[in-house]
């Protein structure tokens, strides 16, 4: 394992940045307080510094939670107040996330800040929430993109103003709450709550009157799944008598229990993923929600089927996966061609874009049941790199859909003469979709196809098949609706994105590239929690 | 049969034996028996007479004074207070376990909490009504009378620990409830709802009467407690004592069954579980809609606890579980798929509350201490959350609320009653992290615990269709562009708080749940041991 260093360094730096701007403070008393111990003067720092290490998830859940609250107080009349309270709540949990990832240990496998909270202590079952190198770029991931969406709805959202703002806060700490979740009942809560939210979100701000449909869809689709997962958490309590995740991973289900128990599992993660009988619902909950539902929708939720599959399904069953590795494959495999050749034939923006999701969230499911360092690895990077790279994508569609009210591809054509900066943009995302090397995508694609090369190397020919149709709906995609002829037909009006939008796409800009240049620091954090995974699976 | 009468007559004997000792415990301490059942019993006592003395009070000041509307809110006050009182006193008495008026009824933790749960709910109902009786006009006290009549007589249901006395008990509620079914006199929906509940309620307690009359011609006896101790000898004393009690081979064996196969049908049908239900939509929608309340919550509540005591804690066997678990089954796929197609709002609760019924069967046929636990819990969370939508039924008002579609414009006119309806239907179709999934989940899990995989999966496979009904409500307030404008009359205080509070206690019942498992588990303990 490549030894980690810059976390620690960064990290450092930062303590030694915080003391140095607290002895002023002090100054009277000269360079310490007199009083004061040196242990005594580091505690009373992190008393000072609500950051400094009392790191609590709990509070990382509940602040956009109270957020809301707050947010719910406050007459819809002033909707400005209302939106700059719930960015700034939004903004304050995605820099309080940062710090976690600050604090985090990358030298240990275990849970970090394992907090338990009592629930049902007759029936042992507790909140355990706690973080590993798994789950943590997931919540960072979650907290990073709220904000973005709050900014997504600052003027494009007509109706219901202040139930937007609070939908997307309790969406927030639902999600951050599924990810950080080490009990399975609860985590199946809360994987499950989120349809709530999510629904309200597709059915009010949706734009069309189809979605009402998609929004029944997806409800029922994800509710049909998880039901089993349900079902087989219940048998799991009753066989073992706890729920708690760190418990159950020692414990050892018998081979015909670990296929019926994975099958459950699978029926509800399949759905989210989604592998290629369930993805209707995909296309049409994309197509159909507002702009910033599209963006939670392709960034985080999908994620959560596949982080179920690595945080449960994997290391609790792990004969059952070895045993299914070649259905996984072949479904991925399926769908990674056949969605691609599908995505080429779209007319429709959002749906291009949701096509290509599904391709590349198969990518990602070869890359897990790869089942070695460079597959899962990749796998992970991949999702974060779709979670914004798709997301910047539906933000552009979003920019076109707010100007001229279509996403038809063929009303648009030669965007580059009216609308450059635009053009640039949509430019940098489509290659980094296509998996440029520099980009995000790229990294992980190739990981993937690194690690899936050495299990089966037929799949991992067909997986790099997907790569080439990925450039081809891209660049043609891209071709059809920026170059070619000017269509003063149908769009008469023009006008580039404006100064919000720009500072929208940039963190996603320099986080694809930076996920790109330079993934170590991304990487560092997961090593030993993957290869914890592995040895703990004997996958080897 | 002669045999097994001399059997009995040696049980007897020893129960002789045991009243003897009793009376003479009683003797030195200076209280006659009679004393402690007085005092055991005195909130139902308390209860009777109140409403005696309200039906004096109604019909003098009725005739008196020309004065009707504010009599029935008047009336509705002081059977509310009444009712508070009577919780007081239960929570008051000084027993807490006993078997009173020479083991007919019984008390213990199951039937004070089941006793307490009966009696909130009733007063909850009384609250709601009250803007109805203003806005209908209408004059009828005695419905608020009957009502009391009828809680008095689910709480000697719940501690009813003998056939008769049950029977009793359950005749004086069902002859009550045919007559508010029809109170709104004006109204024919509301006159066929009370003949139709008046026949077959009338043809379901026969049935019911012709088990228990069964029970006794086979057994000899009708004390839940001596049938517990017969129905528990053939697995237990077989080998110890030379056959005399009841063997699943014997030609009786048959009747006894039959007996008790008639009584659950009776039961079923009142609880409206599938294929019993047929009255079930026609008298909850033609029924006044606080009435509607009042059946799906109290009857409910004062059954399952009879149901209870009755199956799992005499008839101990597992000849009667195919039975429910047949009828779980039919209750849940019909509650789900008629309910689809449903367009007024009390007609879909009806069908709603059938699914329900069928849930809270899987943990009654389980009939492990898991099972009775998970109805409890299942039976708690169902009547918050019903009395929740019934508020919000009687809340609405133009002139009424029948039609699902009335809903559409909510959304923009009355916001937050609007979130509670959708909360509440979350709710009910088993969404986390609401207390309905807490509910179902439990529910579940005593089903895999007991190895009723078949109940599971159905029961997971209709509560993903009852969804689409549910989410319908959602849908029509919040997606659908509204075709009609309906401004509801704002509702009064009352009902504002009770929605609060169910609310609440939907929405946070998941933050601390274990209270409500440790109360129904030590209600299952009490029943089981």
């Amino acid at each position: 394992l490549p030894k980690r260093q810059s976390g620690v360094t960064f990290r450092k730096a930062c303590e030694l940045a915080f003391k140095r701007s607290i002895p002023p403070f002090f100054e009277p008393l000269g360079a310490k307080p007199f009083f004061l111990k040196n242990k005594e003067y580091v505690s009373m720092l992190q008393n000072i510094n609500p950051f400094y290490s009392s790191l609590s998830l709990s509070a990382l859940i509940l602040f956009p939670l109270l957020g809301g609250l707050f947010v719910s107080f406050i007459t819809e009349s002033k909707i400005r107040t209302i939106r700059i309270v719930g960015l700034c709540t939004s903004f304050i949990t995605f820099l309080y996330s940062l710090f976690f990832w600050l604090e985090f240990d990358n030298s240990t496998p275990k849970f970090q800040f394992v907090e338990t909270i009592q629930w049902l202590p007759y029936s042992n079952i507790n909140f355990v929430l706690g973080l590993d190198g798994i789950s943590l770029f997931f919540v960072i991931l979650t907290t990073f993109l709220v904000p973005i969406c709050l900014l997504v709805g600052w003027s494009s959202i007509q109706k219901s103003k202040k139930e937007y703002i609070i939908a997307f806060l309790v969406l927030e700490s639902l999600m951050i709450a599924v990810f950080c979740m080490l009990d399975l009942l609860l985590f199946y809560v809360f994987f499950e709550s989120v349809l709530i939210p999510m629904f309200i979100i597709i059915g009010v701000w949706g734009s069309r009157q189809r979605k009402i449909q998609a929004a029944y869809q997806f409800f029922l689709y994800t509710l049909f799944g998880s039901l089993f997962m349900l079902l087989a958490i219940l048998l799991i309590f009753f066989q073992t008598g706890t729920t708690d995740l760190q418990i159950l991973l020692t414990t050892e289900f018998s081979e015909r229990r670990q296929i019926l128990l994975w099958i459950a599992f699978f029926a509800s993660f399949a759905v989210k993923v989604p592998m290629v009988p369930v993805h209707i619902w995909l296309p049409e909950a994309h197509v159909e929600a507002p702009t910033a539902g599209s963006v939670i929708l392709a960034g985080i939720l999908l994620k959560l089927g596949t982080y179920g599959f690595l945080r449960f399904s994997i290391p609790m069953f792990p004969e059952a996966t070895l045993y299914f590795t070649p259905f996984i494959y072949t479904l991925s495999v399926i769908a990674i061609i056949y969605t691609s050749l599908t995505t080429i034939r779209q007319i429709d923006l959002k749906k291009i874009i949701a096509y290509s999701s599904v391709a590349h969230m198969n990518f990602v499911t070869i890359g897990m049941f790869s089942l070695n360092m460079q597959g899962i690895e990749g796998s992970i990077l991949l999702m974060l790199s779709h979670g914004l790279v798709s997301s910047a994508l539906f933000l552009c569609v979003g920019a076109l859909y707010d100007r001229h009210k279509t996403r038809l591809v063929r009303y648009y054509g030669g965007l580059a003469q009216t609308m450059p900066i635009f053009s640039v943009i949509f430019l940098f995302f489509t290659l980094a979709n296509m998996s440029l090397p520099g980009t995000s995508s790229f990294i992980g694609e190739f990981l993937i196809l690194v690690g899936a090369f050495q299990r089966n190397t037929l799949i991992a020919t067909l997986a790099a098949l997907g790569m080439i149709l990925g450039a081809a709906y891209s660049l043609w995609l891209y071709n059809r609706v920026v170059f070619g002829n000017f269509q003063p037909n149908f769009i008469n009006k023009f006008s580039d994105l404006n100064r919000r939008e720009v500072f929208i796409f940039l963190p996603f800009i320099l986080g694809v590239i930076w996920m790109g240049v330079y993934p170590e620091v991304f990487l560092e954090s997961m090593h030993t929690s993957v290869s914890n995974l592995i040895q703990h699976g004997k996958f080897y | 049969m002669f045999r097994r009468n001399a059997c009995f007559a040696s049980i007897l004997k020893e129960r002789r034996l045991i009243n003897k000792r009793l009376l003479d415990v009683h003797r030195k301490n200076k209280i006659t028996m009679f004393d402690n059942d007085f005092i055991a019993l005195l909130p139902e006592m308390f209860l009777i007479n109140a409403t005696i003395l309200l039906l004096i009070y109604g019909v003098v000041y009725s005739t008196v004074h020309k004065v009707f509307e504010p009599l029935v809110r008047n009336v509705a006050w002081l059977g509310f207070s009444s009712i508070l009182i009577t919780l007081i006193l239960l929570r008051g008495s000084p027993l807490t376990t006993a078997n009173l008026c020479y083991n007919n009824l019984i008390i213990d933790n199951f039937t004070y909490f089941f006793k307490v749960g009966l009696l909130l709910s009733t007063a909850c109902i009384i609250l709601m009504s009250l803007q109805y009786f203003q806005q209908e006009a209408l004059t009828a006290f005695e419905s608020i009378v009957l009502m009391l009549m009828s809680t008095c007589s689910m709480l000697l249901m719940i501690s009813a620990y003998d056939l008769i006395a049950m029977y009793l008990a359950i005749e004086l509620q069902s002859l009550s409830f045919y007559v508010i079914a029809a109170s709104k006199r004006n109204s024919e929906f509301s006159t066929e709802a009370g003949l139709k509940y008046f026949i077959l309620g009338a043809f379901s307690s026969g049935i019911l009467l012709f088990g228990c009359s069964m029970i006794y011609g086979f057994t000899g006896v009708t004390n839940l407690e001596e049938l517990a101790k017969i129905f528990t000898a053939p697995y237990v004393l077989r080998p110890l004592s030379d056959s005399v009690m009841l063997n699943s081979a014997d030609a009786s064996w048959s009747g006894v069954f039959m007996g008790i196969l008639f009584i659950a049908v009776g039961f079923l049908f009142k609880i409206t579980a599938v294929p019993f239900h047929m009255w079930a939509p026609d008298v909850y929608e033609g029924s006044p809609t606080y009435v509607t309340a009042f059946f799906s919550i109290a009857p409910k509540i004062a059954i399952f606890a009879n149901m209870l005591r009755v199956f799992i804690y005499s008839f101990y066997d597992p000849t009667w579980q195919q039975l429910f678990v047949f009828c779980s089954i039919a209750s849940m796929v019909l509650g789900a798929f008629a309910a689809l197609s449903q367009n007024k709002v009390k007609r879909l609760l009806a069908y709603s509350s059938i699914g329900h019924v069928g849930y809270l069967l899987i943990g009654f046929s389980c009939g492990t201490i898991e099972g009775i636990q998970s109805l409890l819990i299942g039976l708690f969370i169902y009547v918050l959350m019903t009395i929740n939508i019934f508020a919000i039924v009687l809340a609405l008002r133009k002139n009424r609320f029948k039609y699902i579609s009335d809903l559409g414009a909510l959304a923009k006119t009355n916001p937050i009653l609007a979130i509670t309806i959708s909360i509440t239907m979350f709710s009910y179709a088993g969404i986390p992290p609401l207390a309905g999934f807490c509910s179902k989940f439990y529910l579940f899990f005593a089903a895999l615990g007991c190895g009723a995989y078949l109940l599971a999966f159905i029961g997971i496979l209709t509560s993903v269709i009852s969804c689409f009904y549910y989410i319908r409500f959602v849908k029509i307030m919040y997606f659908d562009t509204p075709k009609t404008w309906i401004l509801y009359k704002p509702m009064d205080r009352e009902k504002s708080i009770l929605l609060g509070i169910t609310l609440l206690g939907i929405t946070f019942f998941f933050l601390n749940p274990s209270p409500l498992f440790l109360v129904t588990h030590q209600m299952a303990l009490s029943l089981c041991i």
